[in-house]
């Protein structure tokens, strides 16, 4: 039973992966990387796809900029940033935020157990609300999040020695966790300064995680 | 006009034995007579009805099927009064006003209507007369079988129901908190206070209570807003015509701006070239997938009622929209409330922990640098002016895709210079080397206030762009484009 659903996960990618991106109610989506690979506009880009209702970004660095979100489609009128920044705090807000809003993007603080998040996870379960969670240092403890999303890399086009301005950008993403059947998964995002998620086609699937010998 | 068991109109419910029909939501929707007197009611859990009744049979609801048999009896009371609406298969809205006159009192007009029930339909109708469509339903609820239920002041007969007639069940939990048991002690509170409180779903809520219901807040359209599919050749299958009638329904929604109808005109033009309409109204403003579904339903209801079928197929298929309101979709008083209303109490108590400056919405203004270029203002507040002209041109203005983090003041970082030219850039402890870069890009500032000139470069590393000033030979970061 579990291998047949595994495989029927893998299989009904035919966007190159871009569903598998999607948060889904009741889900933990884990954004792993530091601030420059693109991530903040990725999540913005999936949450504006999904929500119905207010779309709202915990900001623990204090450093979260709109401008991001109205150029991938979010509506200014719709968009409420949170700043918060004290572990105790966060982990409160986060918690009332997922009783209300279908999907929270949220920054998290240093200093947030893994205990907080397994908390958390199970309230946006049964909550049916998904939350984004883009740990400041470190990464998201095993466990918790239904797909982990890292930037591999990241190119970008348009300008050169002075010259030119930035156009456009490639972030390559390693996706792994229970959303693709415990395998890893490689794609290709690129985003064109307004539409943040179109998946490139023709990049190889990279091979699993493990290696025979 | 209600028929409270129309959904058991059909051959696999037995009238002799306890009956109810269940809509997908698992929420009993009719029941019979014999259920009645088991205990059972409109409104229960399925499983909580089968608890107190384990005989009971049930039926799965199919309003397309119910349209069918009900659409006959819709024509028929409209060649006696004219602009029929419905609202759901075995509900009906009879506008009185326009044929009072005609025939002599509105006693005489819902004897008439009653007669033609009773031919076309048989008994089990109730009669409910009212100003407004919300009251004239309460009062058919109320009717007897025998005779119709007459309501001379509507707000008089509201002021006596219950608030959990709202259907409404989040406010309703509240007002009751509250210590607010009727509408008429809804309707007694100051508009702008409950307003204040509940937003939108609260204003609709007290419009009903006073029997406001009637007009929607009109809002102007310019344009025809309907929205029309021809098919050539016709349709003949009801798959397809169902499928269309979604796309339809799309189609309108796209064009309304936002605003929502309170009723819908259903044209179907057959291959002969004929043409039949039917209206639907409904208490609460129309979302796509309701649109979507009461085509459907009528469309079956001409294909398989009475009068067999439709000459050559269908032609073409139009919807019009009317009675707008402006509340908007997502802030209908049933459908989409329910998220609006949660997440204002989320954000709310959000707003409660962290402290009121720490909630925040933001728009667009000019200016610049990415940071000056937006206007916060804390959640739930008024929206105020621009601080900077949004409609000057602004000069040297950093170009679109923006950063979507900036830090709220520059933030000092280590470039290293090889003759004028960035070739590596520190971030945390690491050195990148800069791969490329766009700039300097000048920005003059208000040199009379002594504001200094400033050099802006984009920079690519392969951890990403980062915007970078360069202000007397310091540099520091102003934008990082994550």
């Amino acid at each position: 039973m579990e291998t047949r659903d595994r495989r029927s996960i893998v299989e009904s990618t035919d966007d190159g992966g871009v569903s598998l991106l999607m948060p889904a109610p009741g889900k933990v989506l884990a954004l792993e990387s530091p601030p420059g690979f693109g991530l903040t506009r990725l999540a913005l880009g999936m949450m504006e796809r999904v929500a119905a209702g207010p779309v709202v970004s915990v900001d623990a660095r204090g450093w979260f900029s709109p401008l991001g979100a109205w150029e991938v489609g979010v509506d200014p009128e719709r968009l409420v940033v949170v700043r918060c920044s004290d572990p105790v705090r966060w982990a409160r807000t986060v918690a009332a935020l997922l009783d209300g809003v279908e999907v929270v993007h949220a920054e998290v603080p240093e200093g947030v157990g893994g205990v907080a998040l397994r908390r958390l996870a199970a309230r946006a379960r049964s909550r049916g609300s998904s939350l984004l969670l883009r740990p400041l240092r470190g990464r998201v403890p095993a466990g918790i999040a239904h797909l982990r999303v890292e930037a591999l890399a990241v190119r970008w086009d348009g300008l050169d020695r002075g010259h030119g301005r930035l156009r456009r950008r490639w972030i390559t993403l390693r996706i792994s966790g229970k959303a693709v059947g415990g395998t890893m998964r490689t794609i290709e995002i690129e985003d064109d300064g307004t539409n943040a998620l179109r998946v490139v086609p023709g990049l190889a699937v990279a091979a699993p995680g493990r290696a025979a010998g | 006009m209600w028929f409270p068991a129309w959904p058991l109109r059909r051959p696999d419910a037995p009238r002799d034995e306890p009956c109810q029909a269940v809509g997908d939501d698992e929420i009993v929707v009719a029941v019979n007579e014999r259920a009645i007197a088991a205990g059972l009611r409109a409104g229960m859990h399925r499983r909580e009805a089968e608890g107190i009744c384990p005989a009971v049979i049930t039926v799965r609801r199919d309003p397309a099927r119910e349209m069918v048999l009900f659409d006959p009896v819709v024509a028929a009371v409209e060649a006696v009064v004219p602009r029929v609406e419905v609202a759901d298969p075995g509900i009906m809205l009879v506008p009185l006003s326009g044929a009072v006159r005609y025939y002599g009192g509105e006693a005489a007009i819902v004897d008439r209507v009653i007669e033609v029930l009773d031919a076309t339909a048989g008994p089990g109708h109730r009669v409910g007369v009212a100003t407004g469509p919300f009251a004239a339903r309460k009062a058919a609820e109320l009717a007897s079988p025998a005779a119709p239920y007459l309501v001379e002041d509507d707000a008089a007969f509201l002021a006596g129901l219950d608030v959990a007639d709202l259907g409404v069940e989040e406010l309703v939990a509240t007002f009751r908190w509250l210590g607010i048991r009727t509408l008429g002690e809804l309707a007694d509170l100051p508009r702008p206070v409950v307003v204040s409180r509940f937003g939108r779903p609260g204003l609709e809520a007290h419009r009903v209570a006073s029997g406001e219901d009637r007009d929607p807040v009109p809002r102007a359209l310019a344009e025809d807003r309907s929205v029309e599919e021809r098919f050539d050749p016709p349709l003949d299958d009801m798959e397809r015509a169902a499928f269309a009638g979604r796309a339809l329904a799309h189609r309108m929604f796209a064009g309304l701006e936002g605003v929502a109808p309170f009723r819908i005109v259903v044209e179907m033009e057959d291959g002969a070239g004929a043409l039949r309409t039917r209206t639907w109204r409904s208490l609460d403003p129309f979302d796509e997938r309701m649109v979507a579904e009461r085509i459907r339903w009528q469309l079956r209801a001409w294909i398989e009622g009475r009068g067999a079928g439709i000459g050559g197929g269908i032609a073409a298929v139009r919807i019009r929209p009317f009675a707008l309101s402006s509340g908007g979709r997502q802030l209908g008083l049933l459908d989409g409330h329910r998220g609006s209303v949660e997440a204002q109490r989320a954000l709310g108590e959000v707003q409660a922990i962290v402290g009121p400056d720490r909630v925040l919405q933001a728009r667009p203004q000019g200016g610049r640098d990415p940071g000056e270029r937006v206007r916060w203002r804390r959640w739930g507040e008024a929206d105020i002016g621009d601080e900077r002209d949004s409609g000057a041109p602004w000069p040297g203005r950093i170009p679109a895709p923006s950063p979507a983090m900036v830090p709220p003041q520059p933030e000092a970082v280590e470039i290293e210079w090889d003759g004028g030219l960035p070739c590596r850039i520190r971030l945390g402890s690491r050195w990148e080397p800069v791969r490329s870069w766009a700039g300097p890009w000048r920005r003059m500032g208000r040199w009379w206030d002594g504001e200094p000139v400033s050099d802006r470069y984009q920079i690519v590393t392969s951890a990403g762009a980062f915007l970078c000033e360069v202000v007397d030979g310091r540099a520091a970061l102003i934008g990082v484009y994550d």
